[in-house]
């Protein structure tokens, strides 16, 4: 077991494993790449568009949590602004689309790096308190400037591409994004940078002493996940054609929260299966309604209470009794001969 | 100037009793709790049907919304923290944050769920103005400002005088010290909980005719009291008086100079930059577990 990272057996390359491409991720992105070959229903399309907008998400908001440990409450404020920005730029400024999308990634990094300035000397709660209490002027923002952002009923945008193409573009551009940041993600946690980060996650003056500059991996941390954020705000708007101010409330930091606990904190290739698995499912049943939050909600209650590490502790935790067993046995039998 | 001091105290007032509840439940339990808002939520719906499908007088509403709230509370400590504490460990402070976002989740669906999206409002409880030299304000407010005075003074008392309060302080000042001179916590933390509900149950219920019953009016009155527990500092329960009626003022002065929209900016940013300066909060010194 040379290491953890890697999948069911040991002999798995490192090189893949720092990747975060366990057989099991491997398999997954390959079933769901493939998965326009078998229907090309446009509902079953859509589901699985949303449920890698969520994913992605899911996932810059585990980079944060799971890694330097603060939870940023805040997190689709900057999913908005990024849908603004792109939006914006596109149509007021006649900006082509691309350019449009690049913009808001780096809006909302700066916007991330300012964030993670504010939250230096915070921690827990009140590292939270302080985002929520941006994406809160944020919000308010978005509702007041009537001119910029149409306040409250919305600003609606063009399509990224033609509507007689279908739901196959985005379908695979999406999902480019998802294994892209799947991979630059689990890069970075496998680096030394993530070492740093969860150095800082346990004790930052502790990591500051043995000369981890927690300052500089805060900020750095708070702009990637918050430019992921914008990246996956510009694709929506340009994917869905309208952003809210309601919509990018606490609401759906709090469904995105709950996707990233029941696949567990931490881990990151956990939030990509919760999201392929949740999202498809409770927002298949339209009928649901109120019936979805509630089940979020039970099911954040349950797995706070009971599984406080989500579905990545229950796998590690088969995979451990599965290996552990398997060693035993082998134990055994070279015992026997 | 006056009239913008007797309005931001009036409209302070409950949101100092919102952040004395929320504070309290911090410094006895540490517990984060997000579902205060639909607590309060919880309590107009209270409010409306006692008064309006029982026909009761006011102040029995009052009473009986605290006493619902009472109940809720009591209820969420035994079937959710409860548990909670006796696996839940090292993260605790941040478990009981994302238990409470989930209970609220759970709090403002279903209530959608049963009553539907609609406004549930009263025009008022009393009818009729109070005029102070010059000022005039409807009774309603005057009533729940009074309200609020009157619960924080008995809250103020009880904790510094009975014997319970005592032992409520004892254990925010430290569970297991508290424990070994034979407090029973379970009963504490029943009690704290279900006081701190049973407050916001309060206020949502004194303050139904100016926000209706409706499923997702706690999530303003929610930020505005945690915007007074971070602004004062958590589990500074006399500093929380002081917070609500400053919270008050800022979007008072913000109301009347820059109009209503701007008021969540306005006192946002005011706090953000306070924080800034001062990240433990106006007058937080010790904090417990600032960093956790």
């Amino acid at each position: 077991m040379k290491s953890k990272v890697n999948g069911i057996s040991g002999r798995w390359p490192k090189a893949l494993g720092n990747l975060g491409l366990s057989p099991i991720m491997l398999i997954v992105f390959v079933v769901v790449a493939g998965l326009p070959l078998f229907t090309d229903n446009p509902f079953t399309l859509r589901l699985f568009i949303t449920a890698f907008m969520t994913a992605t998400l899911a996932m810059g908001f585990d980079f944060t949590n799971g890694y330097i440990g603060i939870c940023n409450f805040g997190y689709a404020a900057f999913w908005g602004v990024g849908a603004y920005t792109s939006a914006i730029l596109v149509k007021d400024f006649h900006v082509p689309l691309p350019l449009g999308l690049l913009g808001a990634v780096a809006l909302t990094a700066v916007m991330g790096a300012l964030i993670g300035c504010l939250t230096i000397r915070l921690g827990g709660i009140f590292a939270s308190c302080m985002c929520w209490f941006v994406s809160l002027a944020l919000l308010a923002l978005a509702r007041n400037l009537v001119d910029l952002t149409g306040g409250a009923s919305g600003y609606s945008a063009t399509f990224m591409f033609k509507p007689k193409m279908g739901y196959l573009p985005y379908y695979y551009l999406i999902f480019a994004v998802m294994l892209g940041i799947f991979l630059l993600l689990s890069h970075f946690t496998h680096s030394t940078m993530g070492l740093a980060f969860r150095a800082i996650a346990l004790d930052d003056k502790a990591a500051g002493s043995s000369g981890i500059n927690h300052i500089k991996y805060k900020i750095i941390n708070f702009s990637i996940s918050c430019a992921i954020a914008g990246l996956v705000g510009a694709f929506y708007i340009h994917f869905v054609g309208i952003m809210t101010p309601t919509s990018m409330s606490n609401e759906k930091t709090t469904e995105i929260m709950a996707i990233c606990f029941i696949g567990g904190r931490g881990t990151i290739w956990g939030s990509v299966i919760s999201s392929l698995v949740l999202t498809p499912i409770l927002e298949q049943a339209k009928d649901l309604l109120e019936w979805r939050q509630i089940l979020y909600g039970l099911l954040m209650i349950l797995i706070m209470i009971f599984y406080p590490r989500g579905m990545a502790g229950l796998v590690e935790k088969v995979r451990s009794l599965v290996l552990g067993k398997a060693r035993k046995e082998a134990g055994a039998s070279e015992a026997q001969s | 100037m006056v009239n913008i001091l007797i309005t931001a105290l009036l409209r302070g007032g409950m949101y100092s009793l919102m952040a004395v509840g929320l504070s309290l439940v911090y410094g006895v339990m540490n517990v984060a709790n997000f579902a205060h808002g639909e607590q309060y939520m919880l309590g107009t719906y209270f409010g409306y049907f006692c008064f309006m499908g029982l026909g009761l007088n006011p102040f029995l509403c009052f009473i009986l919304a605290l006493g619902g709230g009472f109940f809720i509370g009591a209820l969420t400590e035994v079937v959710i923290f409860s548990p909670l504490r006796k696996r839940s460990g090292r993260n605790w402070l941040m478990n009981t944050f994302l238990l409470t976002l989930g209970l609220s989740m759970i709090l403002k669906s279903g209530t959608k769920l049963l009553f539907g999206n609609s406004y549930r409002g009263i025009t008022s409880y009393f009818k009729g103005t109070v005029s102070l030299a010059g000022f005039s304000a409807s009774k309603d407010r005057v009533i729940a400002f009074v309200i609020a005075v009157v619960v924080i003074a008995v809250v103020m008392v009880f904790l510094n005088k009975s014997k319970f309060g005592r032992a409520i302080r004892a254990v925010s000042m430290d569970a297991t010290g508290a424990q070994l001179v034979g407090i029973k916590l379970k009963r504490i933390y029943i009690v704290t909980f279900g006081l701190s509900c049973g407050f916001a149950a309060l206020a949502g219920a004194a303050l139904l005719s100016l926000t209706p019953a409706y499923p997702s009016n706690g999530t303003q009155v929610l930020y505005a009291s945690w915007v007074v527990l971070i602004l004062v500092g958590l589990g500074n329960v006399g500093g929380s008086i002081v917070g609500g009626i400053l919270v008050g003022l800022l979007e008072t002065i913000c109301i009347q100079y820059l109009g209503a929209a701007w008021q969540d900016v306005f006192a946002l940013s005011v706090v953000i930059l306070i924080l800034l300066v001062k990240p433990n909060g106006l007058f937080g010194k010790g904090v417990k577990s600032s960093v956790e």
